[in-house]
């Protein structure tokens, strides 16, 4: 993990690029409640607020060991409000970062990033959301990504594209990087290229989500998906982000209803995540994965014997082939433990033999059970 | 014989006293033919009318006649209903308590009931009893029945269960009679108390067989009894004809023992009445006597009997007139009751014959479908399938193999039960500890049934409930699980209602004369009254009493049964395997359960197994119809009470609540009150209204069904769309993948809607099959509203086209000249050339006579055209009998049994535009004449496709593929209901639906192009409509006030004391906030109440053995949704309306004698009737709304709330500025009258609003960048902008304001003035209802 205490102990104009001079500067955030008034949908963006804080950021994304040295990558940044953390990663060298281009589609916050262009030539602004997928369509059709080097799917070999965003403090931010895992193993989006590294900062209702374990009690789907498909890590200690209102705007609320652990306000992570370059979900298998993790989860307090059958009519009969004599003893599955005590391993075996089942239901896609409102 | 034929059934019964005057036609047969004069002359009509009129108003003394009874009687103040507020659940007090039985109370009494059903548990029993007796005095629901009740059990077990303790159980019946006798509980002895006490004395007295001493109580003797029931003025015949004595000996032991005493009393009368009964009873039953007009040759004499009812309608003597006969039968006790109940309700009563079916019908379901299941099971056998039931993938087999292994089951378990609550009811003694509530036990209630019954009620309600709630294949948990309890309810009920024979009152049979038209005078209305107590008297007296149930207990039994059949029912499968091609076959559970998260909630469901439910949609499903699911084969019982009325032996209530006790007990109270008995008697006239099967649409609709193709929106039987291609790229582009799986999942839903629909018209085909050839009737009831509907759920006239294209009247009508044209302008209309003028509209069927004529003879192998009409079925049904008539020499002389409809245009508007005198929109609605109709729906889709042309200019996406496409069908919906208050979701939603029909637009465009849409066409509506606009603010402000509201006598409390302080007390809310419990009531102009049934949701979560449920209990009420109150009470109130329109044509028509039927505000009746409905129709408007009805509810609220008090906080803000307050008026100063107006309102008010809209407001925000949400979250400069003065927090206006109270009459804004236009003018108007 990067330590920034040590980070800053190292001189600060040590790794800065040349153009950082001529990039001009964020307001100050006391004008930022002025100049981003919060709307509903502003609201859901805690933002990096502290010019240290992004820079210690950019370093702890870019200048990733275990993505070996850093050559020229090509940045993609989604969501990156009036660009702090843009700014930080354009004091960067070339040598880290070759290209940056920031997906941003409030007005208000262009009109902070659009200067970036001018001053950096390595900065491409596209006014367009990271949450569509038509943006990443469009990057492709402006030629942008051609200068991107296709890396196979072996240890140790990574493309120079590396994706950076803050994530949305909504239910769609949540739904992005649910996809964004799902995507791995089919190697659509941005991994037709290759096993490329996501730094992604969220609050810490996400995170616990995200890296919660076998047996915890917030285990879920993102969890077990994410657990299965990539290498993730905090890059900086969670406690050097915080408290959140030093280092993140808007601050969080106070009085009523701030409870709610959704809204902004929540401590952060800053997390990479790097694709594994074997994958456990083999490719074309999402959807089976996505519909018995769904299935089962709604009931992640029961034992997976008594949850089975809630798959499909009969899918009881799957217990003979996860825990029967005849099975061998390392492909077993012990049908005793509750949904959300299965490991990795467990699932691998459920899905087996889950495939295997004759009588597996046709239609996995989990639509709307309910036909209409109407009775 | 009794000559109560129908020439002389008045002389036979006549009354004296406050006697009923000559029968009312619509409980008995009429008379002499009043005003037969006037008959004739309103028959007769002839061309020369405007298009609609049967004749011009001059000579039409007929309508005049009965306007005016009706004006009076819609001109009267009408009585209402007034019933406390309920209290929070926090508190009680006697008089809430008085008017809701909390649960508890209501689970002892119905585990009372259980225990004393069959003699169970009748210590038990009595425990309980004496339990309630003590702690709930006076509650209504130990009425004198179950008193009565406890009697009989406690005689029962000194008769025959506990001969050694024969003392004890006597001394308690005399001492329980001895306290009714003395008031002591305020329940009075009926006939049958009396009946069981006599029978105690007969049976035990010193001189019997068994004498018995008692030393506690005091008996009384047959002398001191009939001192009683003279004293209580009830005939002694009635005594010893009640349903207490089962043997004729004993009845007729009692008719001697009271005989005796009478003589000893000197009552000659007593004794007269004694003998007559006695002789009563030795009549032969004529076999004739149904038979009209026919008088057998040799009769019998029977004394002519004279009643005497009481003011409240109960019989308190019955008098011979002329010689009693000695008859030479023996005495025989059900001869005896059938004459009793024919001279008591002045009716005759139902035959055997026509009775039969229907009475096998509900009686015997459940026998029936075990016969038919087992029928199948033994043909298969026999044909060398050996009981493969499992195997043999067939429903009926499939039943017949679960019931088989449940019955086993039920009966195992119960045993296991049994054992299990005896050992906790010893560990709970021995602990001795005392518990505030009893746990309910449920083996009482098992046992109520036998193991089949059960086994069989729980897989019928369970294979019905497929798709139910709109599950896929499915239903929700808690459903399944109460509606198995109350089917298990309902059936114990029909049980005990089947169990004395009870003679049905029936509505007559005879068409009433014009001219008769007493009910709407105030001697008719007060005779229908009188007649309906007198009926519902005579049929509780001669049922057993039956204990209500409780959400707790049916939830409890129906998890119990459905748990049983989900571990026992399972079914064979087979598949190829993909791999190796070999197959499998696995024994699967029929059901299984799962989760589904809708909007953010978990929610079980049990969900059919995928070979079950494809079979749903293909195998003979009547198996698993309860007759309360199919139409009647005779007359429906007339309603004689709010819960007395429609099926003869399952019981039915008069509206269906929403969850709301407080909607029942007023609806009790009004009915007790004798305010209901118009609606009784429209909903008696709709039952009646006799139906037959359209044998040659079936025929065709048969053919389609079996062919298996899509036809005519029936759906194919394998859904014939192909599934959406997979894109290429889709592997890598997740953009492509996005768009596959929307259209994926479009078309996985319109496979299940085409599924369900399948199962749907499935049912439809069963049914009619089942009764082609019957003369069927459509039990109806009102919903909270009072709009009417048929109960029966699948085939009736206001389903879908295809049902409705199943059904003709079942009489038929010659077409005469006006019939003719009228059933071609119906053809016009059903083809959907409707906008046209009259005269157009027939010149389109005469331009089309070939097709129609082609589609009559060749519907499938002709030219089709009558499948591109808008309602194809129906419209096949029209040219089927346009096309007979007119192979006729005489096409007028066809008779004809087609119903042909006259609908209101855009109804709801139509009412507005009356209430407001609004003369612009009274002429887009039709209420003025015209020489065409306007038609309003055309008129806003042409201004959204202009406003869409400008947009095209500016390349907005939405209008590139929008244009061209605003047909007035996308619009229709979304006009209609704003009068209904639809929001900007609901438009949205609807017009969804609509662009999704069409099939034109891509799929994933539809919900964003909707919603553009949907602004376009509220903006449209926005100014044309204004008069409406008015009345609905005024409508919704009311509604938000009384919401607020709290009554006066709470007030104190809610202010000074202190509320039990409960330690966990989290809230800090004001405890004014607590006190909000008044909900908006109203009367209708018929005196139904009407209440609005929203208040928070609040659900007990219930554990049962499969999944936890979440159930809400009716009987405590939570506070008030002031919010939906307020948005729901415009479009109700106009419902309420629209539903006494009906009504009164309704009435109206039946007293004229023409045949009715109603879908909401399309009303039906015979081609040749039209002329004569549409000045009904419009009659009716007119003196609807010439009863200034908006003014008549401003009055009942200003008396309904007159001692309510609004909170000052709770009218802060925006809304105190909209109701335009004067300080002066409310007597509060001018500071705080400032101060309303100007303070915000608090965050907890704002997140007030539902859940659901809550949702929907987050959906909104996605695609809205919400300008509002912006200003409101400007942060505090802006309050200080405003005023510069008077900054004050939230908390301290609080604190300013709180103990503030307004009246609320005060507070009701002054009412919109009334516009020019004259409702009178309707009369001339053709196009008004057409």
């Amino acid at each position: 993990m990067f330590s920034p205490t040590r980070c800053l102990r190292r001189p600060l104009s040590l790794g800065l690029s040349p153009s950082a001079a001529r990039i001009p500067p964020v307001p100050d955030v006391e004008e930022w409640r002025k100049l981003f008034p919060w709307a509903l949908r502003r609201r859901d963006r805690a933002l990096i607020s502290r010019p240290e804080t992004a820079r210690t950021l950019a370093r702890a994304f870019l200048q990733n060991k275990s993505l070996g040295s850093g050559h020229d990558r090509i940045v993609i940044e989604a969501f990156p409000g009036p660009g702090m953390l843009s700014r930080a990663m354009l004091e960067l060298p070339s040598s880290t970062l070759r290209k940056l281009i920031i997906l941003e589609e409030d007005e208000a916050f262009l009109k902070q990033l659009k200067p970036l262009e001018e001053a950096d030539p390595r900065v491409t602004v596209v006014p367009m959301s990271g949450h569509d997928w038509d943006t990443y369509a469009h990057l492709e059709e402006q030629g942008l990504m051609k200068d991107v080097v296709y890396a196979p799917w072996e240890e140790n070999a990574f493309p120079n594209l590396h994706f950076v965003a803050h994530l949305t403090h909504n239910v769609k931010g949540e739904q992005l990087l649910a996809q964004l895992f799902r995507s791995i193993p089919e190697r659509s989006w941005l991994f037709r290229y290759g096993r490329v590294p996501m730094s992604i900062l969220m609050s810490h209702h996400v995170w616990s989500r995200l890296s919660a374990p076998a047996g915890s009690k917030v285990r879920c789907k993102l969890g077990v998906i994410g657990e299965a498909t990539a290498d993730t890590k905090e890059v900086v200690d969670p406690e050097y982000l915080s408290p959140y209102d030093d280092h993140f705007y808007p601050p969080s609320p106070t009085g009523r209803g701030s409870s709610s652990s959704r809204k902004v306000g929540q401590p952060m992570h800053a997390i990479t995540s790097i694709p594994y370059a074997e994958q456990v979900i083999q490719s074309g298998m999402i959807d089976e994965w996505d519909y018995c993790l769904r299935r089962l989860f709604v009931l992640k307090s029961t034992k997976l014997a008594d949850a089975l059958n809630s798959l499909a009519p009969g899918a009881k009969t799957l217990i003979d082939s996860l825990a029967h004599s005849n099975v061998p003893r390392e492909q077993r599955v012990n049908v005793n433990k509750k949904v959300r005590e299965l490991n990795i391993a467990d699932w691998a075996l459920i899905l087996r033999a889950f495939n295997k089942w004759p009588f597996k239901p046709q239609d996995l896609m989990i639509t709307d059970a309910f036909a209409s409102e109407f009775d | 014989m009794i000559p109560l034929t129908r020439r002389n059934a008045a002389r036979a019964v006549s009354y004296s006293r406050q006697s009923l005057p000559r029968p009312a036609r619509l409980y008995s047969t009429p008379t002499k033919k009043l005003l037969a004069q006037e008959s004739v002359s309103s028959s007769g009509t002839s061309q020369e009318f405007p298009p609609y009129m049967a004749q011009p108003s001059a000579s039409g003394s007929r309508p005049l006649a009965v306007a005016e009874d009706m004006h009076d009687f819609l001109h009267r103040r009408s009585p209402y209903t007034i019933l406390p507020t309920p209290l929070p659940d926090d508190v009680a007090t006697p008089t809430t308590d008085y008017f809701f039985a909390d649960s508890p109370t209501q689970d002892a009494v119905a585990i009372m009931d259980a225990c004393l059903h069959g003699l169970q548990d009748v210590p038990r029993a009595k425990e309980m009893f004496e339990r309630v007796r003590v702690a709930r005095q006076g509650d209504p629901i130990l009425d004198s029945r179950v008193y009565n009740l406890m009697l009989e059990a406690y005689l029962e077990m000194a008769t025959n269960r506990e001969e050694i303790n024969r003392a004890n159980w006597l001394e308690d019946a005399w001492s329980l009679y001895y306290d009714m006798e003395h008031g002591t509980d305020s329940v009075d002895p009926t006939a049958n108390t009396y009946a069981i006490m006599l029978q105690a004395w007969l049976r035990f007295n010193p001189e019997s067989k068994n004498p018995v001493i008692i030393g506690g109580a005091q008996v009384l003797d047959p002398v001191a009894l009939l001192r009683n029931i003279i004293g209580r003025q009830i005939a002694p015949s009635l005594v010893v004809a009640d349903r207490a004595f089962t043997t004729d000996e004993e009845a007729n032991a009692a008719i001697k023992a009271l005989s005796r005493a009478a003589v000893e009393m000197g009552l000659s009368r007593v004794v007269t009445e004694l003998g007559m009964a006695e002789s009563l009873g030795r009549q032969a039953v004529d076999p004739l006597e149904d038979v009209p007009e026919v008088v057998p040759v040799v009769k019998a004499k029977t004394p002519e009997v004279e009643v005497i009812h009481q003011e409240d309608g109960t019989v308190s003597e019955l008098r011979p007139q002329g010689p009693v006969p000695d008859g030479e039968v023996p005495f025989n006790l059900e001869t005896l009751r059938r004459h009793l109940s024919q001279v008591v309700l002045a009716r005759r009563v139902l035959s055997e014959e026509v009775a039969l079916r229907q009475k096998l019908l509900e009686q015997s379901v459940y026998n029936v479908a075990v016969e038919r299941m087992k029928h199948q099971a033994d043909m298969l056998e026999k044909v060398g399938l050996p009981s493969k039931g499992l195997q043999s993938n067939n429903l009926r087999a499939w039943m017949w193999e679960w019931h088989q292994k449940l019955v086993n089951r039920i009966q195992a378990e119960l045993e296991n039960l049994v054992v299990e609550e005896r050992v906790i009811a010893k560990m709970r003694q021995s602990s001795n500890r005392h518990r505030k509530t009893e746990d309910v036990a449920l083996s009482p209630f098992l046992k109520l049934l036998s193991a089949e019954k059960l086994s069989l009620i729980t897989i019928m309600e369970i294979m019905h409930l497929h798709n139910a709630g709109g599950v896929n294949d499915g239903m929700k948990t808690a459903r399944a699980l109460l509606s198995v309890g109350r089917a298990v309810e309902a059936e114990y009920k029909a049980e005990m209602c089947k169990k004395n024979k009870i003679s049905m009152p029936v509505p007559t049979t005879a068409p009433a004369r014009p001219g008769d038209k007493s009910i709407f005078t105030s001697t008719g209305y007060r005779d229908l009254y009188a007649r309906r107590v007198a009926a519902r008297k005579y049929m509780e007296d001669s049922e057993e009493w039956t204990s209500e149930w409780t959400q707790l207990v049916r939830v409890k039994v129906g998890s119990f049964l459905v748990d049983c059949l989900m571990d026992v029912a399972t079914v064979q499968r087979s598949t190829q395997d993909p791999r190796t091609g070999e197959k499998i076959t696995e024994e699967q559970p029929a059901f299984f359960h799962q989760y589904e998260y809708l909007r953010g909630h978990k929610l079980g469901v049990i969900k059919f197994n995928p070979a079950v439910a494809e079979r749903m949609s293909r195998d003979s499903v009547v198996e698993t119809l309860h007759p309360r699911h199919l139409p009647m084969l005779v007359k429906p019982k007339p309603w004689l009470s709010y819960n007395n009325g429609g099926y003869l032996f399952n019981r039915s209530w008069a509206m269906r609540f929403k969850e709301s006790r407080e909607q029942e007990v007023y609806l009790r109270h009004a009915s007790d009150a004798g305010r209901l008995e118009l609606v009784f008697a429209g909903l008696d006239v709709l039952g009646s209204t006799p139906w037959q099967i359209n044998r040659r649409v079936f025929d065709v609709v048969l053919q389609v069904w079996n062919s298996g193709e899509r036809f005519n929106k029936i759906p194919p039987a394998v859904p014939d769309e192909p599934e959406p291609e997979r894109p290429p790229n889709m592997e890598f582009d997740n953009k492509a993948k996005t768009i596959y799986i929307e259209r994926q999942k479009a078309w996985q839903q319109a496979k299940a809607a085409n599924h369900s629909d399948r199962c749907s018209v499935n049912y439809k085909v069963e049914i009619a099959r089942a009764f082609l050839g019957d003369t069927i009737y459509f039990p109806h009831n009102v919903d909270f509203r009072g709009r009417a509907y048929p109960i029966p759920p699948h085939l009736s006239h206001i389903g879908d086209d295809l049902s409705r294209g199943l059904l003709l009247f079942g009489e038929k009508k010659p077409l005469g000249v006006r019939g003719l044209r009228w059933l071609k302008i119906h053809l016009a209309n059903l083809y959907g050339y409707d906008k046209a003028s009259f005269d157009e509209r027939v010149q389109f069927v005469h331009d089309h006579l070939e097709e129609i004529k082609d589609s009559a003879e060749h519907p499938l192998d002709g030219k089709r055209w009558w499948t591109k009409a808008d309602d194809p079925w129906q419209c096949l049904a029209t040219c089927m009998e346009l096309k007979d008539a007119l192979s006729l020499a005489d096409p007028e002389s066809y008779e004809c049994s087609l119903p042909v409809h006259q609908d209101g245009t855009c109804n709801g508007l139509q009412h507005y535009a009356a209430l407001g005198g609004d003369a612009v929109g009274a002429a887009q609605v039709n209420l003025a004449a015209a020489d065409r109709p306007s038609d309003v729906y055309t008129y806003v889709a042409n201004m959204v496709e202009k406003s869409i042309q400008d947009d095209l200019e500016s390349g907005n996406k939405y209008a590139q593929v929008l244009a061209g496409k605003i047909s007035r069908k996308v619009v229709k919906q979304t006009v209609m209901t704003t009068v209904y208050g639809v929001t900007f979701i609901g438009a949205r939603d609807q017009i969804e639906r609509q662009l999704k029909d069409r099939g034109d637009i891509p799929p994933e465009m539809c919900w964003l192009g909707a919603s553009y849409l949907a602004k376009k066409v509220l903006a449209s509506i926005g100014d044309l409509f204004q008069g409406a606009k008015d009345i609905q603010n005024w409508l919704n402000l009311c509604a938000r006030l009384i919401a607020k509201a709290i009554p006066e006598e709470r007030l104190v409390h809610s202010f000074t004391e202190t509320a039990p302080a409960r330690k966990n007390a989290k809230s800090k809310q004001p405890r004014w906030k607590k006190e909000q419990m008044t909900s908006v009531v109203w009367t209708t102009p018929l005196g139904l109440p009407i209440v609005q049934p929203y208040r928070a949701v609040k659900r007990k979560q219930v554990m049962t053995s499969m999944q936890t449920v979440f159930i809400s209990d009716p009987n405590s009420p939570s506070i008030v949704n002031s919010q939906k109150q307020a948005s729901a009470f415009p479009p109700n109130f106009i419902h309420s309306l629209d539903a006494t329109h009906m009504m009164l044509t309704a009435l109206e028509c039946r007293a004229q004698g023409i045949t009715f039927a109603s879908v909401h505000d399309s009303y039906w009746t015979h081609p040749s009737d039209i002329d004569q409905m549409s000045a009904i129709i419009r009659d009716t408007f007119i003196a609807l709304h010439s009863s200034n009805v908006l003014k008549s509810l401003f009055e009942e609220f200003k008396e309904r709330y007159a001692d309510y008090k609004v909170p000052l906080v709770a009218i802060r803000g925006q809304f105190a500025k909209s109701l335009g307050l004067s300080p002066e008026k409310l007597g509060m100063s001018t500071q705080d009258a400032q101060l309303l107006i100007n303070s915000e309102v608090e965050e907890g008010e704002q997140s007030e609003q539902s859940e659901e809209e809550a949702a929907a407001a987050d959906e909104e925000e996605d695609i809205e960048f919400g300008a509002e949400a912006e200003e409101e979250e400007k942060p505090k400069p802006k309050k200080r902008k405003t005023k510069g003065k008077v900054t004050l927090k939230a908390a301290d206006v609080e604190k300013r304001l709180a103990g503030k109270f307004v009246n609320l009459v005060d507070l009701f804004p002054e009412l919109p003035e009334k516009g020019k236009f004259d409702v009178n003018l309707i009369k001339e108007s053709q196009y008004f209802f057409s």
